[in-house]
């Protein structure tokens, strides 16, 4: 059902790489778990609206009591690369 | 608590620590250096911790000490969890304290602020242990997918704890803390708390604060207590609970007194679904269970037979929400902020961050994510339904005992199969409890039987469970491990 290429158009979209060989188990795999779902097929959900969350909460906004923030030496202390207490990113304009 | 000595005090409920260290009757780093020793002789073999913070637990009961020497047993109204040492999974972010989800991705991480779970716990004045072993990120039933190593059962150590919260269930059961605590998205706190023998409470989606938990799918992730009994875990429940303004699902509901036990059993009705009693449940399940049913009816209970959709709608729903979830969540692991770059995912993360993404995708998204939320609207509908006609619902927690180790290799769905009964509790959002119901004659393994109940009946089920336990002894054993 899956294919290689689909796998590797996924694999693009959740930027991870992946070995030729991981390429055909992962499509395998893919094939055998989206063949188990497809029993979702026999209820009727014709007219049922879907179920995003089950706590029936909207709106719930910051307060004005949020006041906690990290200082920018804390919150950058865990990154590889650090120039001037900012991040290092990759460039945006070499992607592919 | 005197007759106990000192060696032993880490074989104490959380109740029994708490009257003895409010009577004088040990101090908090008597229980604290009992349960280090305890994890020095057993856990090279169990391997249920990933890091253990032992100078800074004997630290803080040493603290906490000082505070109970100053203030008299009065103090424990400020800080009701004070000297009680537990364990916390490696999902909870933990400030100055590694944290790591047990995957290579975030090996060296330090995080910099505390999630509310164990900001709550430490300010009550528990003593954190240490962080335990899961499967990477949370996924998976068994903790074998950890980035790491293999959690142990301590009943049989060539056989799994369970997942994701393996770790801290085998620390629990094997006595190395008084209590731990655990996550669950669908079976992650119930399923190990069945296979190791021990007391398991995923709380209504909302009632427990997420934030700082490593987030797995973001619409069922429920923290949760693994106790000794239920008792002890409806005292953690009552410190954890509330809404919090740093979690936009957190609920404002108001958090009654989990631990004002009363009895409840006579006249309750107690639905038995038959869906949940299927052929290919393992033999000692079934019969541990049924016996169950039969002690909650002699209690005074009322059990009646109920239809409940099948499970196995569930696992389908469950697969597809929570890997389309896994996909969104794990995006943030960029490597540039924290955490080592992508290539550093185990395999069974990127199984799921995969499926999850497919699923999102243009063109199949109707087909899957969209067609599970709604049957998950079935889902929650058909337990309203039937909480109309019962008051909890019970069942069997896992379909057989704890699995041996590698048994779940190359299964491209092993977890959520696992999970197939406690999936539909966890996707409908309610609270459920797993207790001890016996052990299995043909491998000496214990059994668990679920409770679950409408959304914020917390205060029921605990009751119910507390009840089974007052009247039976199953939630005492223990495995040999010492």
């Amino acid at each position: 059902m899956i294919s290689k290429e689909q796998v590797e158009k996924i694999a693009k979209l959740v930027k991870i790489d992946l070995t030729e060989a991981e390429k055909t188990k992962f499509a395998k795999m893919f094939s055998e778990t989206l063949e188990y779902v497809e029993i979702l097929k026999e209820l009727e959900t014709e007219n049922i609206e879907e179920t995003y969350q089950v706590n029936g909460l909207t709106n719930v906004f910051q307060t004005p009591e949020n006041k906690a923030t990290l200082p920018s030496s804390e919150v950058v202390k865990n990154a590889a690369n650090v120039k001037k207490g900012l991040f290092v990113t990759e460039g945006v304009f070499d992607r592919e | 608590m005197a007759s106990k000595s000192k060696a032993d005090l880490n074989t104490l409920t959380l109740a029994e620590v708490i009257a003895g260290l409010k009577a004088g009757d040990f101090k908090s780093v008597d229980v604290t250096a009992a349960c280090l020793d305890q994890i020095s002789s057993c856990d090279p073999e169990i391997k249920a911790f990933v890091t253990i913070t032992a100078e800074q637990a004997l630290s803080e009961a040493k603290l906490a000490d000082d505070l109970i020497a100053k203030h008299g047993p009065a103090i424990f109204e400020k800080k009701p969890l004070l000297g009680v040492p537990y364990a916390c999974k490696d999902n909870y972010n933990t400030k100055d304290v590694p944290t790591t989800a047990a995957s290579n991705i975030l090996v060296g991480y330090m995080p910099p602020y505390e999630s509310t779970v164990t900001k709550k716990l430490h300010d009550a004045g528990a003593v954190l242990l240490g962080k335990t072993n899961m499967d990477a990120f949370a996924h998976g039933s068994s903790t074998e997918t950890s980035d790491f190593f293999k959690t142990k059962n301590p009943w049989d150590l060539t056989r799994v704890p369970g997942g994701s919260s393996g770790g801290s269930a085998a620390a629990v059961s094997a006595d190395m803390c008084i209590f731990a605590m655990g996550s669950e998205t669908a079976g992650s706190i119930r399923g190990p708390a069945a296979w190791c023998g021990i007391s398991g409470l995923k709380p209504t989606y909302g009632r427990v604060s997420r934030y700082g938990v490593i987030a797995m799918a973001s619409s069922t992730d429920s923290p949760g207590p693994l106790t000794k009994n239920i008792a002890d875990a409806a005292y953690v429940l009552t410190i954890l609970a509330g809404k919090d303004p740093l979690d936009a699902t957190s609920s404002p509901r108001e958090v009654p007194n989990y631990t004002d036990f009363k009895k409840v059993l006579k006249g309750l009705k107690i639905g038995k679904p038959a869906s949940y009693f299927m052929e290919d449940l393992e033999p000692a399940v079934k019969q541990a269970v049924e016996a169950a049913a039969v002690t909650l009816k002699d209690l005074g209970a009322e059990i009646i037979e109920i239809d409940l959709l099948s499970p196995k709608y569930s696992i389908a729903v469950y697969t597809i929400l929570q890997r389309s979830e896994v996909s969104s969540n794990l995006a943030r692991f960029d490597g540039i902020r924290y955490g080592h770059p992508r290539f550093a995912f185990g395999e069974e993360a990127r199984k799921r961050m995969m499926l999850g993404a497919y699923t999102l995708s243009s063109g199949y998204y109707d087909a899957y994510y969209s067609k599970a939320q709604k049957v998950r609207t079935l889902i929650v509908d058909d337990f309203a339904k039937a909480f109309k006609l019962v008051d909890i619902i019970i069942g069997p927690t896992m379909p057989c005992t704890a699995l041996k180790l590698g048994e779940s290799d190359n299964s491209p769905m092993f977890g959520e199969l696992m999970d197939v009964l406690t999936e539909p509790g966890a996707i409908a959002g309610i609270p459920a409890i797993s207790i001890p119901v016996g052990v299995s004659k043909d491998n000496n393994m214990p059994v668990g039987m679920q409770i679950l109940g409408p959304q914020f009946s917390e205060k029921l089920i605990i009751d119910v469970a507390n009840e089974f336990q007052t009247s039976t002894k199953f939630h005492e054993a223990r495995p040999k491990v010492k």
